[in-house]
Protein backbone atom coordinates (compact mmCIF):
# COMPACT_ATOMS: atom_id res chain seq x y z
CA UNK A 1 0.00 0.00 0.00
CA UNK A 2 2.85 2.71 0.70
CA UNK A 3 4.71 1.11 -1.91
CA UNK A 4 1.82 2.39 -4.07
CA UNK A 5 0.94 5.65 -2.64
CA UNK A 6 4.90 6.32 -3.55
CA UNK A 7 4.50 5.34 -6.93
CA UNK A 8 1.28 7.42 -7.36
CA UNK A 9 2.88 10.65 -5.81
CA UNK A 10 6.21 9.96 -7.99
CA UNK A 11 3.95 9.90 -10.92
CA UNK A 12 1.83 12.74 -10.00
CA UNK A 13 4.73 15.02 -9.72
CA UNK A 14 6.99 13.68 -12.72
CA UNK A 15 3.85 14.63 -14.74
CA UNK A 16 3.26 17.61 -13.28
CA UNK A 17 7.38 18.40 -14.08
CA UNK A 18 6.79 17.07 -17.65
CA UNK A 19 3.84 19.42 -18.86
CA UNK A 20 5.42 22.50 -16.97
CA UNK A 21 8.96 22.18 -18.87
CA UNK A 22 7.10 21.22 -21.93
CA UNK A 23 4.86 24.71 -21.65
CA UNK A 24 7.90 26.67 -20.39
CA UNK A 25 10.66 25.52 -22.33
CA UNK A 26 12.27 28.46 -24.67
CA UNK A 27 12.74 26.05 -28.17
CA UNK A 28 15.08 27.33 -30.63
CA UNK A 29 14.42 26.13 -34.20
CA UNK A 30 16.73 27.01 -36.99
CA UNK A 31 15.73 28.00 -40.73
CA UNK A 32 16.92 24.97 -43.05
CA UNK A 33 15.35 25.96 -46.28
CA UNK A 34 15.69 28.89 -48.93
CA UNK A 35 13.01 31.36 -50.00
CA UNK A 36 11.83 30.81 -46.22
CA UNK A 37 9.02 33.32 -45.26
CA UNK A 38 7.75 34.26 -41.65
CA UNK A 39 4.05 34.81 -42.48
CA UNK A 40 1.40 36.97 -40.96
CA UNK A 41 -1.11 33.71 -39.68
CA UNK A 42 -0.35 30.27 -40.36
CA UNK A 43 -1.32 30.34 -44.25
CA UNK A 44 0.95 30.72 -46.91
CA UNK A 45 -2.13 32.99 -48.16
CA UNK A 46 -1.32 35.92 -45.61
CA UNK A 47 0.84 38.94 -45.74
CA UNK A 48 4.64 38.13 -45.99
CA UNK A 49 6.46 39.62 -42.66
CA UNK A 50 9.86 38.81 -43.25
CA UNK A 51 12.54 37.08 -45.21
CA UNK A 52 14.51 34.81 -43.49
CA UNK A 53 17.89 33.37 -44.65
CA UNK A 54 19.06 30.05 -43.44
CA UNK A 55 20.57 29.51 -40.18
CA UNK A 56 18.41 31.67 -38.76
CA UNK A 57 17.78 31.29 -35.56
CA UNK A 58 13.66 31.63 -34.44
CA UNK A 59 12.07 31.11 -30.81
CA UNK A 60 8.88 29.35 -31.00
CA UNK A 61 5.86 30.38 -28.97
CA UNK A 62 3.11 27.77 -30.48
CA UNK A 63 2.31 25.72 -33.12
CA UNK A 64 -0.82 25.14 -34.82
CA UNK A 65 -1.57 22.94 -37.84
CA UNK A 66 1.90 22.62 -39.24
CA UNK A 67 3.27 25.70 -38.62
CA UNK A 68 5.46 27.40 -35.80
CA UNK A 69 4.43 30.75 -34.73
CA UNK A 70 8.14 32.22 -33.78
CA UNK A 71 10.16 35.22 -32.87
CA UNK A 72 13.58 36.12 -34.80
CA UNK A 73 16.15 37.37 -32.78
CA UNK A 74 15.27 41.25 -33.89
CA UNK A 75 12.02 40.71 -32.03
CA UNK A 76 9.61 40.32 -35.41
CA UNK A 77 6.95 37.68 -35.07
CA UNK A 78 5.41 35.49 -37.36
CA UNK A 79 4.36 31.88 -38.58
CA UNK A 80 6.40 29.84 -40.66
CA UNK A 81 5.65 26.52 -42.44
CA UNK A 82 7.64 23.33 -40.38
CA UNK A 83 9.34 21.94 -43.49
CA UNK A 84 11.52 25.24 -43.61
CA UNK A 85 13.13 24.48 -40.29
CA UNK A 86 14.79 22.51 -38.02
CA UNK A 87 15.88 21.77 -34.87
CA UNK A 88 19.26 21.83 -35.11
CA UNK A 89 21.31 25.17 -36.86
CA UNK A 90 22.72 23.66 -40.36
CA UNK A 91 26.58 24.28 -41.20
CA UNK A 92 26.74 28.10 -40.80
CA UNK A 93 30.12 27.97 -42.94
CA UNK A 94 28.96 25.71 -46.02
CA UNK A 95 25.56 27.77 -46.03
CA UNK A 96 26.88 31.12 -46.06
CA UNK A 97 29.57 30.46 -48.89
CA UNK A 98 26.25 29.27 -50.48
CA UNK A 99 23.53 31.84 -49.63
CA UNK A 100 26.03 34.35 -51.09
CA UNK A 101 25.94 32.60 -54.54
CA UNK A 102 22.51 32.29 -54.37
CA UNK A 103 21.47 35.79 -52.63
CA UNK A 104 23.82 37.41 -55.09
CA UNK A 105 20.73 36.37 -57.89
CA UNK A 106 17.85 37.95 -55.95
CA UNK A 107 14.69 36.02 -56.93
CA UNK A 108 16.49 33.56 -59.37
CA UNK A 109 16.49 29.94 -58.18
CA UNK A 110 19.57 27.71 -58.48
CA UNK A 111 19.27 26.89 -62.13
CA UNK A 112 20.52 30.43 -63.13
CA UNK A 113 23.26 30.71 -61.36
CA UNK A 114 25.77 28.20 -62.71
CA UNK A 115 24.77 29.46 -66.27
CA UNK A 116 27.07 32.44 -65.64
CA UNK A 117 29.52 31.46 -62.41
CA UNK A 118 30.34 28.13 -63.78
CA UNK A 119 32.03 29.09 -66.75
CA UNK A 120 35.89 29.83 -65.24
CA UNK A 121 35.66 25.90 -64.87
CA UNK A 122 33.71 24.84 -67.48
CA UNK A 123 37.00 25.09 -69.35
CA UNK A 124 38.15 22.13 -67.38
CA UNK A 125 35.71 19.87 -70.07
CA UNK A 126 38.47 21.17 -72.63
CA UNK A 127 36.79 24.15 -74.17
CA UNK A 128 38.27 27.72 -73.58
CA UNK A 129 36.05 30.41 -73.16
CA UNK A 130 37.21 31.85 -76.58
CA UNK A 131 37.08 28.45 -77.89
CA UNK A 132 33.89 27.65 -76.52
CA UNK A 133 32.28 30.77 -78.56
CA UNK A 134 33.88 30.01 -81.45
CA UNK A 135 32.71 26.39 -81.25
CA UNK A 136 29.06 27.99 -80.75
CA UNK A 137 29.08 29.84 -83.67
CA UNK A 138 30.63 27.49 -85.93
CA UNK A 139 28.09 24.74 -84.56
CA UNK A 140 31.07 22.56 -83.45
CA UNK A 141 30.22 21.56 -80.12
CA UNK A 142 29.25 17.87 -79.50
CA UNK A 143 25.81 17.11 -78.73
CA UNK A 144 26.30 16.31 -75.58
CA UNK A 145 27.82 19.76 -74.89
CA UNK A 146 24.85 21.07 -76.41
CA UNK A 147 22.91 19.35 -74.07
CA UNK A 148 24.70 20.55 -71.07
CA UNK A 149 25.12 23.85 -72.14
CA UNK A 150 21.14 24.01 -72.67
CA UNK A 151 20.46 22.47 -69.40
CA UNK A 152 22.58 24.56 -67.68
CA UNK A 153 21.20 27.77 -69.10
CA UNK A 154 17.66 27.11 -68.08
CA UNK A 155 16.39 29.58 -65.48
CA UNK A 156 13.63 28.45 -62.65
CA UNK A 157 12.82 31.14 -60.32
CA UNK A 158 11.42 31.30 -56.87
CA UNK A 159 8.52 32.65 -57.60
CA UNK A 160 8.16 30.36 -60.13
CA UNK A 161 8.68 27.49 -57.85
CA UNK A 162 6.02 29.03 -55.46
CA UNK A 163 3.17 29.21 -58.11
CA UNK A 164 4.18 25.77 -58.92
CA UNK A 165 3.83 24.40 -55.82
CA UNK A 166 0.47 26.97 -55.21
CA UNK A 167 -1.57 25.29 -58.21
CA UNK A 168 -0.49 21.88 -56.93
CA UNK A 169 -1.34 22.47 -53.16
CA UNK A 170 1.41 21.03 -51.97
CA UNK A 171 3.29 21.72 -48.22
CA UNK A 172 1.99 25.44 -47.30
CA UNK A 173 -0.24 25.75 -50.30
CA UNK A 174 -2.05 22.62 -49.05
CA UNK A 175 -5.93 22.52 -47.82
CA UNK B 1 7.38 -11.11 16.03
CA UNK B 2 4.48 -8.68 14.61
CA UNK B 3 6.22 -5.94 16.04
CA UNK B 4 9.18 -6.70 14.77
CA UNK B 5 7.51 -6.63 11.04
CA UNK B 6 5.68 -3.41 11.59
CA UNK B 7 9.28 -1.84 12.88
CA UNK B 8 10.27 -3.07 9.53
CA UNK B 9 7.79 -2.04 7.28
CA UNK B 10 7.97 1.36 9.36
CA UNK B 11 11.39 1.33 8.69
CA UNK B 12 11.09 0.41 5.39
CA UNK B 13 8.36 2.93 4.65
CA UNK B 14 11.06 5.56 6.28
CA UNK B 15 13.32 4.44 3.72
CA UNK B 16 11.16 4.80 0.73
CA UNK B 17 9.98 8.24 1.75
CA UNK B 18 13.33 9.29 2.12
CA UNK B 19 14.06 7.91 -1.41
CA UNK B 20 11.51 9.71 -2.55
CA UNK B 21 12.06 12.70 -0.78
CA UNK B 22 15.73 12.82 -2.37
CA UNK B 23 14.47 12.06 -5.73
CA UNK B 24 11.76 14.94 -5.66
CA UNK B 25 14.58 17.21 -3.85
CA UNK B 26 16.59 16.50 -7.35
CA UNK B 27 14.17 17.03 -9.79
CA UNK B 28 12.77 20.04 -8.41
CA UNK B 29 16.90 21.65 -7.63
CA UNK B 30 17.09 20.57 -11.56
CA UNK B 31 13.84 22.77 -12.56
CA UNK B 32 14.77 25.70 -10.24
CA UNK B 33 17.83 25.75 -11.20
CA UNK B 34 17.86 25.15 -15.32
CA UNK B 35 14.61 24.76 -16.26
CA UNK B 36 15.34 25.37 -20.14
CA UNK B 37 18.42 22.91 -20.34
CA UNK B 38 16.50 20.15 -18.57
CA UNK B 39 13.56 20.69 -21.04
CA UNK B 40 16.03 19.89 -23.81
CA UNK B 41 17.37 16.98 -22.27
CA UNK B 42 13.80 15.44 -21.62
CA UNK B 43 11.06 16.89 -24.26
CA UNK B 44 9.40 14.53 -25.93
CA UNK B 45 8.57 14.81 -29.46
CA UNK B 46 5.63 14.17 -31.73
CA UNK B 47 6.35 14.23 -35.45
CA UNK B 48 2.46 15.01 -36.29
CA UNK B 49 3.29 18.37 -34.50
CA UNK B 50 7.22 19.28 -34.74
CA UNK B 51 10.17 19.04 -37.26
CA UNK B 52 12.06 17.54 -34.99
CA UNK B 53 11.86 13.76 -36.60
CA UNK B 54 12.14 15.40 -39.67
CA UNK B 55 15.67 15.91 -38.95
CA UNK B 56 16.09 12.37 -37.93
CA UNK B 57 17.40 11.41 -41.13
CA UNK B 58 19.89 14.34 -41.23
CA UNK B 59 21.54 13.46 -37.82
CA UNK B 60 21.89 9.55 -39.05
CA UNK B 61 23.57 10.98 -42.19
CA UNK B 62 25.87 13.20 -40.20
CA UNK B 63 26.89 9.82 -38.13
CA UNK B 64 27.00 7.79 -40.85
CA UNK B 65 30.76 7.38 -41.43
CA UNK B 66 31.26 11.24 -41.33
CA UNK B 67 31.39 10.44 -45.35
CA UNK B 68 30.96 13.91 -45.52
CA UNK B 69 34.71 14.78 -43.96
CA UNK B 70 37.12 14.95 -46.65
CA UNK B 71 35.39 16.43 -50.28
CA UNK B 72 34.80 19.52 -48.18
CA UNK B 73 37.83 21.21 -48.61
CA UNK B 74 36.94 21.39 -52.29
CA UNK B 75 35.18 24.89 -53.53
CA UNK B 76 32.21 24.68 -54.87
CA UNK B 77 33.38 25.78 -58.72
CA UNK B 78 35.24 22.85 -58.57
CA UNK B 79 33.30 20.59 -57.46
CA UNK B 80 30.70 21.45 -60.11
CA UNK B 81 33.52 21.31 -63.08
CA UNK B 82 34.08 17.62 -62.29
CA UNK B 83 29.94 17.34 -62.33
CA UNK B 84 30.03 18.85 -65.97
CA UNK B 85 32.78 16.42 -67.10
CA UNK B 86 30.61 13.64 -65.85
CA UNK B 87 27.35 14.99 -66.84
CA UNK B 88 28.83 15.17 -70.79
CA UNK B 89 29.43 11.67 -70.24
CA UNK B 90 26.29 11.07 -68.70
CA UNK B 91 24.61 12.28 -72.33
CA UNK B 92 26.90 10.18 -74.30
CA UNK B 93 25.58 6.63 -72.05
CA UNK B 94 22.12 7.52 -71.67
CA UNK B 95 20.87 9.44 -74.28
CA UNK B 96 20.05 13.36 -74.97
CA UNK B 97 17.97 15.57 -73.36
CA UNK B 98 13.85 14.89 -74.29
CA UNK B 99 13.30 17.78 -76.76
CA UNK B 100 10.34 19.00 -75.06
CA UNK B 101 11.24 22.39 -73.42
CA UNK B 102 7.44 21.70 -71.23
CA UNK B 103 8.47 18.60 -69.48
CA UNK B 104 12.23 19.78 -69.05
CA UNK B 105 10.93 22.65 -67.00
CA UNK B 106 8.57 20.52 -65.10
CA UNK B 107 10.82 18.12 -64.13
CA UNK B 108 13.17 21.38 -63.30
CA UNK B 109 10.37 22.49 -60.98
CA UNK B 110 9.73 19.40 -58.58
CA UNK B 111 13.41 19.02 -58.41
CA UNK B 112 14.20 22.46 -57.18
CA UNK B 113 10.71 22.38 -55.02
CA UNK B 114 12.56 19.45 -52.93
CA UNK B 115 16.32 20.72 -53.16
CA UNK B 116 14.89 23.86 -51.46
CA UNK B 117 14.22 21.76 -48.28
CA UNK B 118 16.97 19.12 -48.95
CA UNK B 119 19.97 18.92 -46.90
CA UNK B 120 22.43 21.40 -49.07
CA UNK B 121 19.71 23.92 -50.28
CA UNK B 122 22.28 26.88 -51.11
CA UNK B 123 23.31 25.79 -54.01
CA UNK B 124 21.73 25.74 -57.64
CA UNK B 125 20.48 22.46 -59.08
CA UNK B 126 19.93 21.52 -62.95
CA UNK B 127 17.55 18.38 -63.81
CA UNK B 128 17.16 16.63 -67.03
CA UNK B 129 14.79 14.06 -68.24
CA UNK B 130 16.92 12.06 -71.32
CA UNK B 131 15.53 9.66 -73.68
CA UNK B 132 16.67 6.22 -72.60
CA UNK B 133 15.06 3.11 -71.82
CA UNK B 134 16.73 2.32 -69.01
CA UNK B 135 15.65 3.05 -65.19
CA UNK B 136 17.79 5.26 -63.85
CA UNK B 137 18.83 8.26 -62.04
CA UNK B 138 21.57 9.36 -61.25
CA UNK B 139 23.60 12.91 -59.91
CA UNK B 140 26.67 14.20 -60.72
CA UNK B 141 28.57 16.19 -57.89
CA UNK B 142 27.82 20.12 -57.82
CA UNK B 143 23.76 19.68 -58.69
CA UNK B 144 23.32 18.37 -62.37
CA UNK B 145 20.90 15.54 -61.80
CA UNK B 146 19.84 13.05 -64.46
CA UNK B 147 16.60 11.12 -65.05
CA UNK B 148 15.34 8.80 -67.58
CA UNK B 149 12.68 8.79 -69.65
CA UNK B 150 12.25 5.20 -68.71
CA UNK B 151 11.63 5.99 -65.45
CA UNK B 152 9.32 8.59 -65.74
CA UNK B 153 7.16 6.79 -67.26
CA UNK B 154 6.70 3.96 -65.12
CA UNK B 155 5.92 6.50 -62.37
CA UNK B 156 2.65 7.02 -61.07
CA UNK B 157 2.50 10.58 -59.66
CA UNK B 158 4.48 13.47 -58.56
CA UNK B 159 5.31 12.64 -55.19
CA UNK B 160 7.08 9.74 -56.99
CA UNK B 161 9.18 11.86 -59.52
CA UNK B 162 9.82 14.00 -56.24
CA UNK B 163 10.94 11.33 -54.11
CA UNK B 164 13.51 10.31 -56.83
CA UNK B 165 14.95 13.74 -57.56
CA UNK B 166 14.90 14.34 -54.16
CA UNK B 167 17.45 11.10 -53.34
CA UNK B 168 19.32 12.44 -56.33
CA UNK B 169 19.65 15.91 -54.33
CA UNK B 170 20.44 14.37 -51.20
CA UNK B 171 23.66 12.34 -53.09
CA UNK B 172 24.86 15.62 -53.97
CA UNK B 173 24.19 17.33 -50.60
CA UNK B 174 26.11 14.82 -49.11
CA UNK B 175 28.60 15.08 -51.43
CA UNK B 176 28.46 10.65 -51.95
CA UNK B 177 30.78 11.01 -55.48
CA UNK B 178 33.55 12.87 -54.04
CA UNK B 179 33.83 11.10 -50.62
CA UNK B 180 34.13 7.86 -52.91
CA UNK B 181 37.32 8.92 -54.80
CA UNK B 182 38.33 10.73 -51.40
CA UNK B 183 41.66 8.67 -51.84
CA UNK B 184 42.76 9.79 -55.27
CA UNK B 185 45.93 11.42 -56.04
CA UNK B 186 44.63 13.77 -57.69
CA UNK B 187 42.90 15.77 -54.83
CA UNK B 188 46.45 16.14 -52.86
CA UNK B 189 46.71 19.10 -51.41
CA UNK B 190 43.76 20.60 -53.90
CA UNK B 191 40.90 22.83 -52.64
CA UNK B 192 40.53 24.59 -56.20
CA UNK B 193 40.62 23.68 -59.64
CA UNK B 194 42.09 25.99 -61.95
CA UNK B 195 43.15 26.84 -65.38
CA UNK B 196 46.73 27.09 -64.43
CA UNK B 197 46.93 24.24 -62.56
CA UNK B 198 44.99 22.14 -65.41
CA UNK B 199 48.62 22.95 -67.23
CA UNK B 200 50.37 20.64 -65.09
CA UNK B 201 50.09 17.27 -66.96
CA UNK B 202 51.21 15.16 -64.43
CA UNK B 203 47.70 16.97 -62.46
CA UNK B 204 45.86 16.75 -65.63
CA UNK B 205 46.85 13.35 -65.87
CA UNK B 206 45.57 12.62 -62.33
CA UNK B 207 42.13 14.21 -62.78
CA UNK B 208 41.40 12.06 -65.74
CA UNK B 209 41.95 9.22 -63.65
CA UNK B 210 40.04 10.56 -60.92
CA UNK B 211 37.09 11.20 -63.12
CA UNK B 212 37.31 7.94 -64.97
CA UNK B 213 37.15 6.33 -61.16
CA UNK B 214 33.68 8.53 -60.93
CA UNK B 215 32.59 7.64 -64.20
CA UNK B 216 33.27 3.85 -63.21
CA UNK B 217 31.43 4.41 -59.56
CA UNK B 218 28.39 6.37 -60.72
CA UNK B 219 27.70 4.38 -64.17
CA UNK B 220 29.02 1.30 -63.68
CA UNK B 221 29.42 -0.29 -59.69
CA UNK B 222 27.50 2.17 -58.11
CA UNK B 223 27.80 4.22 -54.29
CA UNK B 224 28.65 2.01 -51.08
CA UNK B 225 25.14 0.65 -50.42
CA UNK B 226 25.26 2.96 -46.84
CA UNK B 227 25.61 6.16 -49.28
CA UNK B 228 22.76 4.75 -51.07
CA UNK B 229 20.83 3.93 -47.45
CA UNK B 230 21.56 7.56 -46.53
CA UNK B 231 20.40 9.48 -49.55
CA UNK B 232 17.20 7.30 -49.51
CA UNK B 233 16.51 8.66 -45.88
CA UNK B 234 17.34 12.13 -46.89
CA UNK B 235 15.36 12.34 -49.60
CA UNK B 236 12.60 11.13 -48.26
CA UNK B 237 12.79 13.66 -45.36
CA UNK B 238 13.28 16.32 -48.16
CA UNK B 239 9.82 15.04 -50.16
CA UNK B 240 7.97 15.00 -46.64
CA UNK B 241 9.14 18.62 -46.01
CA UNK B 242 8.57 19.87 -48.76
CA UNK B 243 4.90 18.83 -48.80
CA UNK B 244 5.03 15.53 -50.65
CA UNK B 245 4.15 12.18 -49.43
CA UNK B 246 7.56 10.32 -48.61
CA UNK B 247 5.62 6.98 -49.62
CA UNK B 248 5.81 7.97 -53.54
CA UNK B 249 9.90 7.18 -53.47
CA UNK B 250 8.96 3.58 -51.40
CA UNK B 251 6.32 3.13 -54.19
CA UNK B 252 9.11 3.69 -56.76
CA UNK B 253 11.31 1.25 -55.61
CA UNK B 254 8.38 -1.29 -55.29
CA UNK B 255 7.73 -0.87 -59.16
CA UNK B 256 11.40 -1.40 -59.72
CA UNK B 257 11.26 -4.17 -57.93
CA UNK B 258 8.28 -5.76 -60.09
CA UNK B 259 9.84 -5.20 -63.26
CA UNK B 260 13.66 -6.41 -62.44
CA UNK B 261 13.53 -9.49 -63.93
CA UNK B 262 12.15 -8.08 -67.37
CA UNK B 263 14.30 -4.69 -67.41
CA UNK B 264 17.92 -3.86 -69.30
CA UNK B 265 20.10 -4.35 -66.25
CA UNK B 266 23.08 -3.03 -67.52
CA UNK B 267 24.14 0.77 -66.74
CA UNK B 268 20.60 0.83 -64.92
CA UNK B 269 19.34 1.58 -61.17
CA UNK B 270 19.25 -1.99 -60.86
CA UNK B 271 23.23 -2.71 -60.73
CA UNK B 272 24.33 0.55 -59.33
CA UNK B 273 22.07 0.58 -56.27
CA UNK B 274 21.91 -1.99 -53.39
CA UNK B 275 18.54 -5.14 -53.32
CA UNK B 276 15.23 -3.07 -53.39
CA UNK B 277 14.04 -5.38 -51.12
CA UNK B 278 16.66 -3.61 -48.10
CA UNK B 279 15.92 -0.66 -49.28
CA UNK B 280 12.23 -0.85 -48.91
CA UNK B 281 11.99 -2.51 -45.85
CA UNK B 282 14.20 0.55 -44.14
CA UNK B 283 12.22 3.29 -45.88
CA UNK B 284 9.37 1.78 -44.54
CA UNK B 285 10.57 1.47 -41.22
CA UNK B 286 11.18 5.30 -41.83
CA UNK B 287 7.53 5.90 -42.81
CA UNK B 288 6.89 5.78 -39.01
CA UNK B 289 8.43 9.13 -38.67
CA UNK B 290 5.56 10.43 -40.68
CA UNK B 291 2.10 9.68 -39.31
CA UNK B 292 0.71 12.30 -41.64
CA UNK B 293 2.25 11.14 -44.70
CA UNK B 294 -1.61 9.84 -46.01
CA UNK B 295 -2.00 13.69 -46.22
CA UNK B 296 0.50 14.61 -48.08
CA UNK B 297 0.00 15.84 -51.54
CA UNK B 298 0.35 12.84 -54.44
CA UNK B 299 -0.58 15.50 -57.51
CA UNK B 300 -1.60 12.75 -59.75
CA UNK B 301 -3.21 14.50 -62.42
CA UNK B 302 -0.74 17.20 -63.27
CA UNK B 303 2.11 14.61 -63.53
CA UNK B 304 -0.12 12.07 -65.83
CA UNK B 305 -0.72 15.65 -68.14
CA UNK B 306 3.60 15.66 -68.39
CA UNK B 307 3.60 11.94 -68.46
CA UNK B 308 1.49 11.47 -71.50
CA UNK B 309 4.17 13.84 -73.58
CA UNK B 310 6.43 10.72 -73.12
Amino acid sequence: MNRMIFFILASVLSLSFFTFTEATAEEKIWVSSTNAKLKADHSAASETVTRVAVGSELLVLSFENRWYHVSTVSGKKGWIYRGKVSNHPPDIQEQKKENALGEAFGDLGGSSIRADAADGSRSIRGLSAEAKEYARKSGKLTPSEKALDAVLSSQISNNQIEHFLKAGRIGEYAE
Amino acid sequence: MKIQKQTDRKHCFKKERRNFLKFAGSVLGILMTSPGCFAETVKTISPQDKPEKLQKAAKMARGAGDIVASSTELDYDSEFAIGEKLALEGFRRYGLPVEDQAIQKYVNLVGNAVARNANRPGIPYHFVLVQSPLYNAFSCPGGIIFISSAMMKSMRDESQLAGVLAHEVSHVGHKHALQSVRGAKFFEGVDKITRVMMKDKQREKAFQEMIRSLQTILFDQGLDKNMEFEADLSGMEAAYRTGYDPAGFINVLSMLQIKKDTAQKSGSWFLTHPPLNVRIEKCRDKMKDYPDARDLARVKRRFLSYQRRL
